[in-house]
């Protein structure tokens, strides 16, 4: 039975992963590669910020939001910029289309942000016999950091790989890649220092991403416009 | 490339993969505690008595909550019942016991015990005027359990927080008429447990301790002696909760006080007496004196014959102003008559009471309820000094649940203390009917009152079940310890415990409360993630590739089937 629980909630938390490759064209111009090569890039990207964390952070006891040690840790989020930049640069699949690709990096991304983070607490703790919310939240937590990676890798690759942009875009666009990079602090800063309760924080972020989602596709089709 | 390079360290990229894969396999296969709740609870007393088993005969609990004993239809077999002590309805279980209807477990939540850490914020006079009622239940509670033959486990917690909430969550769903099963939900208490073991060989140690009186040139006979004994042992439902704090920790910790405050006398060759002060801390208590009875066995004939009188200390922390002096000899007996003049001389001038009480001693049966019957049946002149007047049954009045720290009251035992001594001290001196207070206040021979406390405190904190003492617990050498602090020539004697009685372990466990879901509600919820997956599987092939798209991929399987036919 708790086996049982631990299999929804994984379903819950990979499940969009899966069913947004299937679903999408991207199953049809088998961008699998591209998004396991993301994967590779996420995993050394990620090691880096975190070197980066441990060297830069504090290690503090308390469960108390510090506006520096997060504005320091929004900053190292940059590092993710650069990860997925990196990625869709030097994965060149030729036959994939700008859209297509930056839709398999953030795939990528995403899953494997997901596996990373979410699979061995899935793993220790649903299949244990007492129930929480907790695994539930965690995997609508991870929906929603599926469309912010989404979103993510959609204004990065506006940013540095359109050239025949509107200008008049072009803040807007770096302003959402900071709110972006920014979120993890975000939502910290209204678990800890609001003190939110969970129900609220998932929905806040499930709420926020798709906002963001939405802004960063109305700016992807008026910079696909011209081009076309 | 990164991953490219990577391909010529292939060795060292093995090896941190296989490491990687262990710490994965590692991880998937530790069970971690990840009880929300986790308790300690004292399991019900385990033990055969002439060969009938007694007690509670299991020790394992996998099962849902409960909260209701109320004999209904439904079947109690696979449930916990939780209970407050407070109102139980004690008819009710002694029915379930006798009618020996199935239950899955019970864990019986004891109010906190003041003094304890976790009531320090509670106001005392809320649980005094609990007191008496909750005295009685727990009383009887445990005669009824410790003569009732349980095949389930049942276990005593301390109510907090954390399980009345627990408790009432249960009782919320049990009133709702849903009733803990596995379709429904609820609290499930897990407590892995092997079979509890026999303990092998139980043992009862008695200690001993002298204080030599001086020998005058002139007697070349041997001294006589004055014995003070106290039985330190106990016996309750809850082997790990029984401290027993006035059965008897008060005399034990008023003769250890005795013992301080003549060895300081006898320190001194000028206060030294002409008497042997023998100290005595029996063990076996409870089961009819055994230690005592073994204790005296093994002195030899001129020893027992020396001893002029043997006062034995036997709950004496909670009396207001009245104690007892038990005999077993007519009180007219010239010798009871002088160690009881001496003793309520005493009490005359101290202001309390002491009464004196008469109960022949029939050889034929094998109770002795009161320890000094052992020295009577030795024919060494004894008597028992206790705030109780009438002796208690087997097993009763030994250091139950009931008798903590807070039923003690310390100026009680202080007073027993300077009765004892004062009385002790004019017999030893020679002073009899003479107003000389020896041990007054002020002097450097006052009582110690911190003394007497921290002994109490520290036996309030140590259960002291003969059978789960070894030699080797702390608390018997702290009693040697500070037995030969005081005295000389201190003997540890170990003893078998009497062969009817044999006991269980398993007395203490950790249980686990989890809340758990239903398989319903997991049902549920496997149903909404496939929806919502599919929903969204049809959402975004509606957006990205058209609703036409959408329409035909479920189209498609039924005419490919049709092909491939």
């Amino acid at each position: 039975m708790t086996m049982f629980h631990f299999i929804n909630c994984a379903i819950l938390a990979f499940g969009p992963h899966a069913v947004y490759y299937s679903a999408t064209p991207l199953s049809e111009h088998e961008t699998l590669g591209t998004s396991i090569k993301a994967a590779v890039v996420y995993l050394l990207t990620t090691l880096a910020k975190l070197i980066c964390l441990a060297t830069f952070l504090k290690v503090s006891d308390t469960d108390s939001f510090d506006l520096y040690q997060e504005l320091i840790k929004a900053s190292i989020g940059f590092i993710d910029v650069v990860g997925i930049y990196f990625a869709l640069t030097q994965l060149t699949h030729r036959n994939i289309s700008q859209a297509h690709k930056f839709q398999a990096v953030g795939l990528g991304w995403a899953f494997a942000d997901s596996v990373l983070y979410r699979l061995a607490p899935l793993w220790i703790g649903a299949r244990g016999l007492e129930f929480t919310w907790e695994y539930i939240f965690q995997g609508l937590e991870a929906n929603a950091n599926l469309v912010l990676n989404l979103s993510l890798a959609a204004l990065v690759s506006l940013m540095w790989l359109r050239k025949n942009k509107p200008k008049s875009l072009i803040p807007i666009i770096y302003a959402c890649v900071i709110v972006l990079v920014s979120m993890p602090s975000i939502v910290s800063y209204v678990r800890k220092a609001l003190g939110w309760q969970p129900l609220k924080v998932v929905g806040f972020e499930l709420i926020s991403s798709l906002f963001m989602a939405f802004i960063s596709w109305q700016l992807f089709e008026s910079c696909q416009r011209p081009s076309t | 490339m990164a991953w490219r390079t990577r391909g010529r360290g292939g060795d060292v990229v093995l090896e941190s993969v296989c490491s990687v894969l262990t710490l994965v396999l590692v991880v998937a296969f530790v069970e971690l505690g990840d009880a929300a709740t986790a308790v300690d609870v004292y399991r019900l007393i385990q033990y055969d008595f002439a060969g009938a088993p007694f007690g509670s005969r299991a020790a394992d609990l996998n099962h849902l909550a409960g909260s209701s004993l109320s004999v209904s239809e439904a079947d109690l077999s696979r449930t916990v019942i939780i209970h407050q002590v407070r109102d139980l309805n004690l008819t009710l279980l002694n029915g379930i016991i006798t009618s020996k209807q199935p239950l899955g477990g019970l864990l019986l939540l004891l109010p906190q015990r003041i003094g304890s850490s976790e009531s320090e914020g509670k106001t005392r006079n809320d649980s005094i005027n609990n007191d008496e009622l909750t005295r009685n239940i727990l009383t009887e509670l445990e005669k009824l359990f410790i003569h009732a033959h349980i095949p389930y486990p049942v276990y005593f917690t301390f109510e907090n927080d954390k399980l009345l909430a627990i408790l009432a969550d249960v009782k919320r769903s049990d009133v709702n008429g849903q009733p803990a099963s596995a379709t429904s939900g609820g609290y499930k208490l897990v407590l892995p447990s092997r079979e509890p073991k026999k303990v092998s060989s139980p043992t009862i140690i008695n200690i001993q301790g002298w204080l030599p009186g001086l020998k005058g040139d002139s007697d070349a006979n041997q001294l006589p002696t004055i014995a003070i004994v106290a039985s330190y042992d106990t016996f309750g439902a809850a082997p790990a909760l029984s401290v027993g704090s006035d059965s008897n920790g008060s005399g034990v910790a008023a003769l250890l006080e005795i013992a301080r405050l003549f060895s300081r006398l006898y320190s001194n060759s000028k206060t030294r007496g002409r008497y042997n002060l023998l100290f005595g801390l029996t063990s076996g208590g409870p089961y009819n004196y055994n230690g005592t009875l073994k204790w005296l066995k093994s002195f030899d004939q001129r020893l027992r014959e020396s001893i002029d009188y043997a006062i034995c200390l036997n709950s004496i922390g909670s009396w207001k102003n009245e104690l007892w002096v038990h005999v077993s000899k007519p009180p007219e007996n010239v010798y009871i008559k002088q160690v009881f003049e001496g003793l309520s001389d005493v009490a005359r001038e101290m202001g309390v009471k002491i009464g004196i009480k008469h109960k022949k001693i029939n050889i034929s049966n094998p109770r002795v309820a009161w320890e000094h019957e052992q020295f009577s049946r030795v024919r060494v002149t004894a008597i028992t000094l206790s705030e109780l007047s009438a002796a208690p049954e087997f097993l009763e009045s030994s250091g139950g649940l009931y008798d903590s720290r807070n039923l003690v009251d310390e100026t009680a035992v202080y007073k027993s203390v300077k009765l004892v001594a004062e009385s002790l001290a004019r017999h030893v001196y020679g002073l009899q009917g003479r107003n000389i207070e020896i041990f007054s206040e002020n002097s450097s021979l006052s009582i110690n009152p911190f003394y007497v406390k921290s002994w109490l405190d520290l036996m309030s904190r140590t259960p002291r079940v003969a059978p789960f003492l070894q030699k080797t617990d702390p608390f018997i050498s702290a009693l040697e310890k500070e037995l030969s602090d005081h005295t000389v020539d201190v003997h540890l004697q170990l003893e078998s415990i009497d062969g009817t009685f044999s006991f269980y372990d398993s007395t203490r466990a950790t249980l686990h409360i989890y809340q758990v879901a239903s398989v319903t509600f997991d049902l549920l919820y496997l149903l909404a993630v496939g929806s919502y997956l599919f929903l969204l599987f049809c959402f975004l092939v509606a957006t990205t590739r058209g609703v036409d798209d959408l329409i035909n991929i479920f189209r498609r399987p039924p005419s490919r089937k049709a092909k491939t036919a």
